[in-house]
């Protein structure tokens, strides 16, 4: 793949159709519980439609909750949810350093959606964000171990992942620098949110690629 | 008219104004009358007190105060405790007062409370200061890092304020508490046998009037921990994203083998240097020169965006973004003229211990953005130099304080020695095995240069814009 169409394949996976791997993929997982075959359909489904109509899920979620008239933060709701793994995003190579990737990637997304339950008590939050800082390192210098180990044709595709992963990491360092002299907790979920799907997307490329 | 003075001298005064006074009136002036009116002169004689109106009922204060000004509030210092085991519970009253009863029995610390005590804590985001009430002459300085607790004790009508601090010389056999131990053992004898070691902290005893000023004292200290603590919260979330997104995997003249993209790196670097600059140039609104390349045209530009490593541009870009955020024009000039010298031949020693200066401990982590341009002969010394101000793979004060995120690099890197038996740790740039060839060498030489052109004219065009951090 090349590093235009890995461009292109970020961006139709926008952070808009996070809804549909965090909130939906469990619920298709249920429903593949009962029956495999419906399980994978309405997956395939929703996957091609969403495809081409990014944020169709978002939206049919947020039509539901007006419907049911069900009082939730969606942003905070995503965020919590967003831990998960998603197996189209995990790398399934044995060696050591792709399984520390995903590792990786599994603990960040994991303290990353803590916030919420943080964000209300100054010093735990102080210290999730240390474990933040922590966790986003050591994703990086996995990341370039795997750079040092392996030699890709497509490494630029991969060092382009990795500077929009770490442009995020600072956007949201950026936010929360304005979340203390303003409050406003939902911009850090939403900046969360993003930094969640980059994680994501940086297993997606090493999956693809690699 | 007659007064007996209290010291038992009885003597005539003055029947009459104005009459003649009698000498004794003059040189028997003691007593409480005396006392008192001294005390008046003091209390009238003293300057106001640095202060500022605080929002109820927690005592908010502006940030900006704590910043960049201080706050004074009057207390009676009652003295320091030393190796004070560093276990003591700050919460627990018994404890604290069982280690404050038997300080003043000793006369460690003041017995009765008197003007003689009177004192000044001045609080800011740095330190926190104790002068003496009258003469201004200073107690002690406590850094904030150095505090670990504040607690209130009422102790009936003495309203105490105590602050566990760190001492100097952090391990004691023989704490204060623990006479047992005999003195004129050696650190070395007591660890042969057996006894143990322990970590030892000062306590800062202070008294208040009443207990809504020990409570005010406590919430301001609060609010400067607030403050610091997320200010170097966020300072090691970014300098753990600048240290992960700028730790290369290899050479920043050698991402590929390939010599064509050798050469697409060199021309990107060179087109987004110039572009800086060239921008820089225009917000001054002067004609100061770009480096030695030309602007960027497009076409090279929109080829270099897709071509340039993560790093390079990355590199560049943030630690030119970072210098103007963390710099004044003053500094960025200092800045310049520093590795100016260092290209012309100043050692990589003098270097450090001058940016090092120049960055004050505050700002030490911005070092940790020049590793990638330290060329490969001084980058040994370089990391070292790093290690030993402990801001290397991103540690700091947070990182000594809390202790986790040191744990974390070390098991994340393991060392590796180099070609020379010299040690680094994992992921740092220019590995001993992967050494420059000479032209390369050139290369790094004309990167540098451009990135000192870029700094000068950087502090160049804040001055003209009279801009100021």
């Amino acid at each position: 793949m090349t590093m235009e169409e890995m461009k292109n394949e970020a961006e139709t996976t926008s952070m808009v159709s996070m809804t549909l791997y965090a909130v939906m993929y469990p619920v298709f997982n249920e429903v593949k519980s009962f029956s495999s075959l419906a399980g994978s359909e309405v997956r395939s489904l929703f996957g091609q439609a969403e495809k081409e109509n990014p944020g169709l899920t978002q939206d049919i979620i947020m039509k539901i909750l007006e419907k049911k008239k069900v009082e939730v933060n969606f942003t905070e709701s995503l965020l919590r949810m967003a831990a998960d793994d998603v197996e189209e995003y995990m790398i399934d190579r044995s060696e050591q350093e792709f399984q520390d990737l995903n590792d990786k990637a599994r603990a960040l997304k994991h303290i990353l959606s803590k916030i919420p339950d943080e964000i209300n008590d100054r010093v735990r939050f102080l210290q999730t964000i240390k474990d933040i800082a922590s966790a986003i390192k050591e994703l990086l210098d996995t990341v370039n171990t795997v750079f040092r180990k392996y030699q890709y044709q497509n490494r630029r595709a991969l060092e382009h992942q990795k500077k929009e992963f770490v442009k995020y990491s600072k956007s949201f360092s950026d936010t929360l620098k304005t979340y203390f002299k303003d409050g406003k907790a939902i911009n850090v979920f939403v900046s969360a949110n993003r930094l969640i799907h980059q994680t994501n997307l940086i297993l997606q490329t090493f999956k693809t690629v690699a | 008219m007659k007064e007996e003075g209290r010291c038992g001298v009885c003597f005539v005064f003055v029947l009459c104004e104005p009459c003649i006074v009698s000498p004794f009136k003059r040189v028997f002036l003691k007593g409480e009358k005396g006392r008192d009116k001294k005390a008046q002169e003091k209390t009238t004689e003293r300057r106001a007190l640095h202060t500022f109106s605080l929002s109820l009922p927690d005592h908010r204060i502006d940030p900006d105060i704590l910043l960049n000004d201080y706050i004074e509030k009057e207390v009676k210092y009652l003295g320091q405790l030393t190796s004070v085991p560093g276990y003591l519970n700050p919460s627990s009253r018994t404890e604290v007062l069982q280690l404050i009863d038997n300080a003043r029995k000793s006369h460690q610390l003041a017995g009765q409370l008197t003007s003689e005590q009177d004192a000044v804590v001045s609080l800011s985001a740095y330190n926190v200061k104790l002068v003496w009430r009258d003469g201004e002459d200073i107690i002690l300085r406590v850094p904030i890092h150095d505090i670990a607790a504040v607690s209130y004790i009422r102790d009936d009508s003495l309203h105490l304020v105590v602050l566990k601090t760190a001492q100097e010389a952090g391990v004691s056999p023989c704490p204060s508490t623990c006479p047992d131990l005999s003195k004129s053992m050696t650190l070395g004898s007591l660890s042969e046998s057996g006894a143990v070691l322990v970590e030892v902290c000062c306590l800062l005893v202070l008294a208040v009037d009443n207990k809504a000023a020990a409570e005010e004292l406590c919430l301001l200290l609060s609010q400067v921990f607030q403050i610091v603590y997320t200010e170097s919260t966020i300072d090691f979330l970014d300098r753990a994203i600048f240290d992960g997104a700028t730790t290369p995997t290899r050479h920043l003249s050698l991402y590929s083998d390939d010599s064509s993209s050798k050469v697409d790196v060199k021309e990107a670097f060179e087109a987004e240097a110039s572009t800086f600059s060239f921008q820089g140039s225009l917000e001054a609104g002067d004609n100061s020169p770009s480096p030695s390349s030309t602007p960027a045209s497009p076409q090279t530009k929109t080829a270099s965006e897709g071509e340039l490593s993560t790093t390079a541009t990355e590199l560049l870009q943030d630690y030119m973004t970072t210098l103007r955020t963390k710099l004044s024009s003053h500094e960025i000039q200092q800045f310049a003229t520093l590795l100016h010298e260092y290209r012309n031949g100043a050692s990589i020693h003098e270097f450090c211990i001058n940016l090092r200066q120049l960055y004050g401990d505050s700002r030490k982590f911005l070092l940790l953005g020049l590793r990638p341009f330290i060329p490969e002969k001084d980058s040994q010394h370089f990391e070292n130099f790093l290690e030993t101000i402990g801001v290397k793979d991103g540690r700091g004060i947070i990182t000594d304080s809390f202790g986790r995120y040191r744990r974390t690099a070390s098991s994340a890197s393991d060392s590796t020695t180099n070609g020379n038996g010299a040690v680094r740790g994992d992921g740092d740039v220019g590995g001993s095995d992967e050494r420059l060839a000479p032209s390369e060498g050139d290369e790094w030489d004309r990167m540098i240069s451009d990135i000192s052109n870029d700094i000068e004219a950087l502090g160049v065009s804040m001055d003209q814009e009279g801009v100021t951090p």
